[in-house]
């Protein structure tokens, strides 16, 4: 069957980005499911990647707008520590574990406020234009981690997460369904079609494409880079509230490395790093790849080690081949 | 304690203290000789790994306890953070007051060896407790928990506490430090001795908790019989328990954790963690400066202690004899 008789869906399916990324993410399943039969790709097996990704793709979601925009934010991991630590301060004084409902709104509210100041701040240095997302995140990273480690002395607070936040987002279900990843999905897609169906997500392309051209159109471009920033932050500050709900601490030096987490898989689903190209839908596959090698290769017995080796090779290999393609397409 | 945080920066720091060692060398030659005469009030200094961690908080009330018993003078202090660049001045200071005896725990096996050779060449005399320093000729007396010892007292406890069957599994923080390797090695040999029992290899989780988190659940993916699981540290032991409660495994699958800091000790109650196996900051105080007067005192030394490890369950931890095991917060 030749690409021309394939119908008009399927053939716009294989242009997409996403079709060889989620081709891998196919065939790892497959192998994972045929090496381990029973094992892996059960319903056990799917909730449990599904949690564990829940964070990462909510993380994953902003930094998608972050890197359609030609930007970076290095800084969500201490972002994610602060705004952790600023909501569990709250509840650790106001009745701890056993804090009621109340404060435990409050203290999401908190959590989401801390990260989008956060986040609208860096925005706002990165759209003065004079100094790179690359150094305005960086110098947050650094920032934010170490105003957290002023408000503890360094230690994780205990009594940081309300017993209530616990058993209803941290452990609960809907439908057999962990709330975490009900609450993931629905900023997926809701970030998803705000990018991909609205004016904002427009501009967000129009900024990483071309952002001279972007101003000349009429785009505010410094008001939005605030925007994007802030949601990132506000992104943050939602996987902070997630975090507290299922590990129940604020885990200040475990967060090192979720910027390249993350990074990764927005990279692997096919958002271009150098601005103007990229999905939401792209970063959900991206997200999966190493969540699913993580546990594939423990239930198959091999190595934990290869999974960095994986994942690696195929980042490059994701984004050689997306090289190529482009390439050809220009050419045409 | 003292595991998790040996830092990547040893190079440099080395570096850094063959230039200090240059200086120091020499400027020390002048120090000896009076500081080890007879009569009035010796005194002890403790320098700790991390001022805040309750293990080193427990260990320093012990020694002053034990110090206020035999009259000897005492003062305490310790890094803010687990880093040489920290508590390098805090040892440099002391050298200046010339205390009859010091006790640390370094943070560094090497980077601090040159001030500590220069304190003890003026007259001090230096116990290292709990960490210590590869250089064979620093310090009369070595004190810290029998680490091989305690992993075998975690296998035995868990072994219980899962009826001799199912598999288990060590998931530790990184390889390569040398207390959580001992105690990884006396575990998985005590465990060989229960032929219901079968040993996983051992994962590593780099302190992530979320790492963890997974790695917990993927391996009740492949293992459905695991009865029981060995975590390294406290944010390995979090994630574990996360791991668990999403996979509602929590209390079927068996934890078992070192260290009885007052967080670990709330997990032990809400049955999120099921054994503790306690160190002995306590004992190594107490017995660093019982070691230290009886130098002063001419009487002989014992230059390396082991101290025993407890395991603490929900059955026994009302015990006293058991509960003065918990770290203390405060003294």
């Amino acid at each position: 069957m030749t690409r021309s008789q394939l119908p008009e869906w399927a053939r716009r399916a294989l242009r997409r980005n996403e079709a060889w990324t989620f081709a891998i993410l196919v065939v790892l399943v497959a192998y994972f499911s045929i090496s381990a039969p029973g094992k892996f790709f059960t319903v056990y097996d799917i909730t449990q990647i599904a949690v564990n990704a829940a964070i990462y793709l909510v993380l994953g979601v902003g930094m998608t707008y972050v890197i359609i925009t030609a930007g970076i934010d290095l800084s969500i991991g201490s972002v994610l520590v602060l705004a952790a630590v600023a909501a569990g301060e709250y509840t650790i004084h106001h009745g701890a574990a056993g804090a009621g409902w109340f404060t435990v709104a409050v203290s999401i509210v908190i959590a989401l406020a801390v990260g989008a100041a956060w986040g609208a701040l860096q925005g706002a240095l990165v759209a003065t234009g004079k100094i790179p997302a690359l150094i305005v995140t960086l110098g947050g990273l650094g920032a934010a981690l170490g105003l957290a480690e002023i408000a503890t002395g360094g230690q994780d607070p205990s009594g940081a997460a309300a017993t209530h936040l616990q058993n209803s987002l941290g452990y609960g279900k809907v439908l057999g369904i962990p709330w975490l990843v009900v609450l993931a999905a629905v900023v997926t897609v809701v970030f998803g079609l705000l990018l991909g169906g609205t004016r904002f997500g427009v501009h967000t392309f129009a900024i990483g494409s071309n952002p001279a051209a972007a101003r000349r159109a009429g785009i505010p471009v410094g008001r939005h880079l605030v925007k994007v920033y802030a949601l990132m932050g506000l992104l943050a500050g939602l996987g902070a509230v997630m975090w507290l709900a299922s590990y129940g601490t604020t885990s200040i030096a475990g967060h090192s490395t979720d910027n390249l987490k993350v990074i990764t898989a927005v990279v692997l689903g096919g958002t271009s790093l150098f601005g103007g190209r990229g999905s939401v839908l792209g970063t959900v596959i991206g997200v999966f790849i190493p969540a699913v090698l993580t546990t594939g290769l423990i239930v198959v017995g091999v190595q934990q080690y290869w999974q960095d080796v994986a994942v690696g090779a195929v980042l490059v290999g994701a984004v050689y081949l997306d090289q190529i393609r482009k390439q050809t397409r220009e050419r045409t | 304690m003292g595991t998790t945080a040996r830092d990547n920066t040893r190079a440099l720091l080395a570096l850094g203290a063959a230039a200090a060692l240059a200086l120091t060398l020499s400027s020390c030659s002048s120090g000896s000789g009076s500081s080890g005469g007879s009569g009035g009030a010796k005194n002890i200094t403790l320098i700790t790994g991390v001022k805040s961690d309750p293990f080193y908080i427990t260990m320093t009330c012990a020694a002053q306890a034990e110090a206020k018993a035999k009259g000897v003078g005492f003062t305490a202090d310790g890094s803010a953070q687990w880093d040489v660049s920290v508590q390098r001045p805090l040892i440099d200071s002391v050298a200046a007051a010339k205390p009859a005896g010091l006790l640390v725990s370094p943070v560094d096996t090497t980077a601090l060896t040159p001030s500590l050779k220069q304190i003890q060449n003026a007259g001090t005399k230096i116990g290292l407790v709990d960490t210590s320093v590869t250089d064979p000729s620093i310090g009369i007396t070595r004190i810290s928990s029998d680490n091989v010892k305690g992993g075998q007292v975690a296998a035995d406890a868990l072994a219980k506490q899962m009826g001799e069957k199912g598999s288990v599994i060590v998931i530790s923080v990184k390889p390569g430090v040398s207390t959580t390797d001992d105690r990884i090695k006396g575990f998985t040999q005590e465990m060989a001795k229960y032929p219901g029992i079968s040993v996983i290899p051992t994962l590593y989780d780099n302190d992530l908790p979320a790492t963890a988190a997974s790695q917990i659940q993927s391996t009740l993916a492949a293992h459905p019989d695991l009865g029981g699981v060995f975590a390294g540290n406290t944010n390995t032991a979090q994630g574990i328990a996360t791991g668990l409660k999403q996979a509602g495994k929590q209390g079927a699958v068996k934890v078992v954790a070192f260290d009885a800091e007052p967080d670990e000790v709330t997990a032990l109650k809400a049955n999120t963690i099921q054994v503790l196996v306690a160190q002995d900051p306590a004992a190594i105080g107490t017995q660093a400066v019982d070691q230290l007067v009886a130098a002063f005192d001419g009487k002989p030394v014992t230059a390396s202690i082991g101290t025993t490890m407890v395991a603490i369950t929900q059955q026994n931890m009302n015990d006293p004899a058991v509960s003065k095991y918990f770290y203390k917060a405060a003294c």
